[in-house]
């Protein structure tokens, strides 16, 4: 009897030590998270200028339906996904795959040399991009003292070639960050596998297709995640290299919920209802690609 | 047990110690700030230096005053501010802000209460009349006036006498006029004529002002656009303009000067705020000449002068509001020796009228081949329509953005027009 009461003892002791331990993070979580985001909700169904905020219900919500800004940016959003998502998913596949060749010479230089784009600062890689892709910049002199091309490309100042620049400059900051990923999933993938494969006469493209994607699977899945919410909440990249321009060509919903905020006359209600909008987004992406990734049994 | 007992004891002495010390700090901040003035402005090279002019005229007969400026760049100054007020604390904001004219309604209206009236401050007869209409609200003055933004047209003579013009040729002419020297002086020199950034439409801005126009109507909310003549001619103008082939694209401020310092394009219709970064380029002194801006050809509301930019000064409503008030009314606000040497110094305009008649006005300018730019922006500023920029300038502007690319290409411009206003009603209400 004793000895059970002191059992008891001890287990609610260790239960009161570990919840004291992790009420401090809870609480902060629910202070500077839930809080705050509680608080953006109820704010999205109000709106007005600056701090004369009234709730309209859910007008904010049908705004959204009418605003042909909104669309715009949600569409250049949208083709940002579609478009430089995969290329870099797969770009990042194919460097992984060739970095992790054992007989690959100079293998730490290469992987830190696509590594590095990633820790450099989005505004200063942006700002180094706007000049290399300006109507004079690096990129149209190479190109016209090549002859591919007669005149300069209006990089930054063409709806079309400004979503291209993006689109190129997402690709050459990230695609490095997802590559360490695969590359470390790749070095816990038995080589023995490979060498059965060989052994049956497996091509390098079969090994590649029929071991190491499907192998990679939890990885691309969780790359694609973190790539589809960081498009979506794409920022600093457009703000700093075309502005949204030319006229909301490349503009994404976040440079739109901070034009909303800051730019024009404040009206924070219906900015928190926009990024509301991201947060659904995100939510349904992340769900379809749980099921289009999913194991039929998971 | 104890052990735990004791951590949340702990925990619980250091939370409120945090607290408790950030109250004092409160207290403290209160305390200080009543003889510290805290400014914030952008442009180190124009506001700050006339800022510091100030300081030193004001700290001379107050020895016992603080004065502290703080230079941000005016979109970090306005995402601040935004921040701030719309939180409903006003720690960590300055006393004195400068905010643009464009956006002073803006904050004026979204804010209430949170600008300190300067009725008392200064004498806004003394300031050019159109400053008024923006820096107040309800007939109470919130903005004391500063740097003018009229507008002019400065342009390379040397290249306008190789096209066979002269200065004499660009006085008060219309932009149709300008255009067609424009295509001889591409033809005869190879350089274009103007530099533009598609994604600012300050041009249109110059000339909607120039006939008493706006984006907005007199109440300043409701957007007029469709049926806005004056507009209607800007944006045509800016066709036309686009079409003679003599325009050079720019996408950011350090291409538009290194456009004319280089001089690869011959003129730039700006404001008088652009002069320090004409005279940068030392090789062209000279070169150059200021003529009045071109005004709307077929609208004969437009004169041969506009404003683009220019700021005011605003006191917050926190503590220390009235020692901050003081030191505006004592200097930028009365103080005639002040903006003579503001005008001598950093060749800042001001909107003050009694200091218009000062020697410095009338000095001549040998970068600009002895002209007397000054006094002629002087009296250019006396010409400028009073219109009500209102809150939502750069709302509609980011929609007239748009719609002028899908103009540029083949739109008809009713239906640009009708367009933009259905946006606009729909956006800004």
């Amino acid at each position: 009897m004793r000895e059970a009461k002191a059992r008891m003892n001890i287990k609610t002791r260790t239960n009161a030590v570990s919840w004291s331990f992790i009420a401090v993070a809870v609480i902060m979580i629910c202070a500077f998270y839930f809080y705050p985001m509680i608080q953006a909700l109820i704010m999205s169904f109000q709106s007005g200028t600056g701090t004369n905020l009234s709730f309209v219900g859910i007008d904010n919500y049908t705004r959204l339906f009418t605003d042909s800004t909104f669309k715009t940016t949600l569409t250049n959003t949208f083709i940002y996904l579609i478009v430089q998502v995969p290329l870099m998913i797969l770009l990042a596949l194919f460097i992984s795959v060739l970095l992790n060749d054992k007989n690959l010479k100079l293998k730490g230089f290469f992987r830190t040399a696509i590594f590095l784009p990633a820790v450099t600062s989005l505004v200063a890689y942006s700002v180094i991009f706007k000049y290399l892709f300006g109507a004079d910049g690096l990129i149209n002199v190479m190109l016209l003292k090549l002859h591919l091309i007669s005149v300069p490309i209006q990089w930054i100042t063409d709806p079309f070639w400004a979503k291209i620049t993006i689109i190129i400059a997402i690709t050459w900051r990230w695609t490095g960050y997802n590559m360490i990923f695969y590359l470390s999933a790749l070095q816990n993938i038995d080589n023995s596998i490979y060498e059965a494969a060989r052994i049956d006469g497996a091509s390098a493209f079969k090994q590649f297709s029929k071991i190491t994607v499907p192998l990679l699977k939890p990885i691309i899945l969780f790359t694609s995640i973190t790539s589809t919410i960081g498009t979506l909440q794409l920022f600093d990249e457009v703000m700093n290299i075309t502005k949204g321009g030319p006229g909301n060509a490349t503009m994404t919903l976040s440079q739109y919920i901070y034009n909303l905020s800051f730019k024009y006359t404040p009206d924070f209600g219906y900015a928190a209802t926009v990024s509301y909008a991201i947060v659904i987004l995100i939510v349904i992406f992340s769900v379809l690609q749980f099921k289009m990734a999913g194991d039929k049994n998971g | 047990m104890k052990k735990i007992i004791v951590l949340l004891l702990v925990s619980i002495m250091i939370l409120s110690a945090c607290s408790s010390a950030t109250n004092n700090d409160n207290n403290a901040g209160e305390t200080a700030e009543t003889s510290k003035i805290t400014i914030w402005a952008w442009d180190p090279n124009f506001n700050i230096k006339a800022l510091n002019l100030a300081k030193d005229a004001y700290t001379a007969d107050n020895a016992d005053v603080t004065i502290d400026i703080i230079e941000n760049a005016q979109n970090d100054i306005v995402q601040k501010l935004n921040t701030g007020l719309s939180s409903g604390t006003t720690k960590g904001l300055p006393n004195i802000v400068l905010i643009e004219d464009y956006r002073a309604q803006s904050f004026l209206q979204a804010y209430p209460d949170a600008f300190y009236p300067l009725t008392d401050t200064f004498k806004a007869a003394d300031f050019a009349e159109y400053k008024i209409g923006p820096t107040s609200v309800d007939g109470q003055n919130f903005g004391l006036p500063f740097d003018s933004g009229v507008t002019g047209l400065y342009v390379r003579t040397d290249y306008l006498e190789q096209a066979g013009y002269s200065i004499e040729d660009m006085q008060n002419i219309t932009w149709d006029q300008y255009i067609e020297i424009g295509k001889a002086v591409k033809e005869k020199t190879g350089k274009d004529w103007i530099s533009l950034d598609p994604n600012d439409l300050g041009i249109l801005r110059m000339m909607a002002q120039s006939a008493g126009s706006w984006y907005l109507k007199e109440d300043g909310k409701t957007a007029d656009l469709s049926g806005n003549a004056a507009l209607k001619e800007a944006f045509e103008t800016y066709k036309k303009l686009m079409d003679a082939n003599v325009v050079k694209i720019h996408a950011d401020w350090s291409q538009f000067v290194a456009n004319y310092n280089s001089g690869d394009v011959a003129s730039v219709p700006t404001g008088n705020w652009f002069t320090p970064s004409i005279t940068a380029a030392a090789d062209q002194s000279g070169k150059w000449a200021i003529a009045p801006l071109p005004k709307l050809t077929n609208n004969p509301a437009s004169v041969n002068a506009s404003n683009l930019g220019g700021s005011s000064w605003y006191v917050l409503n926190v503590p220390g509001k009235e020692k901050a008030a003081e030191f505006l009314g004592a200097t930028l606000g009365s103080n005639v020796e002040l903006y003579q040497k503001l005008v001598m110094e950093i060749g800042a305009i001001g909107t003050y009228k009694p200091a218009a008649e000062g020697e410095a006005y009338n000095a001549a300018n040998p970068f600009f081949g002895g002209q007397k730019i000054v006094s002629d922006f002087a009296s250019w500023t006396a010409e400028i329509p009073n219109v009500n920029y209102g809150m939502h300038t750069y709302a509609v502007e980011d929609i007239l953005i748009v719609e002028m690319q899908n103009y540029l290409n083949g739109k008809s411009i009713d239906q640009v027009m009708t367009d933009a206003q259905k946006q606009a009603d729909s956006q800004i209400k």
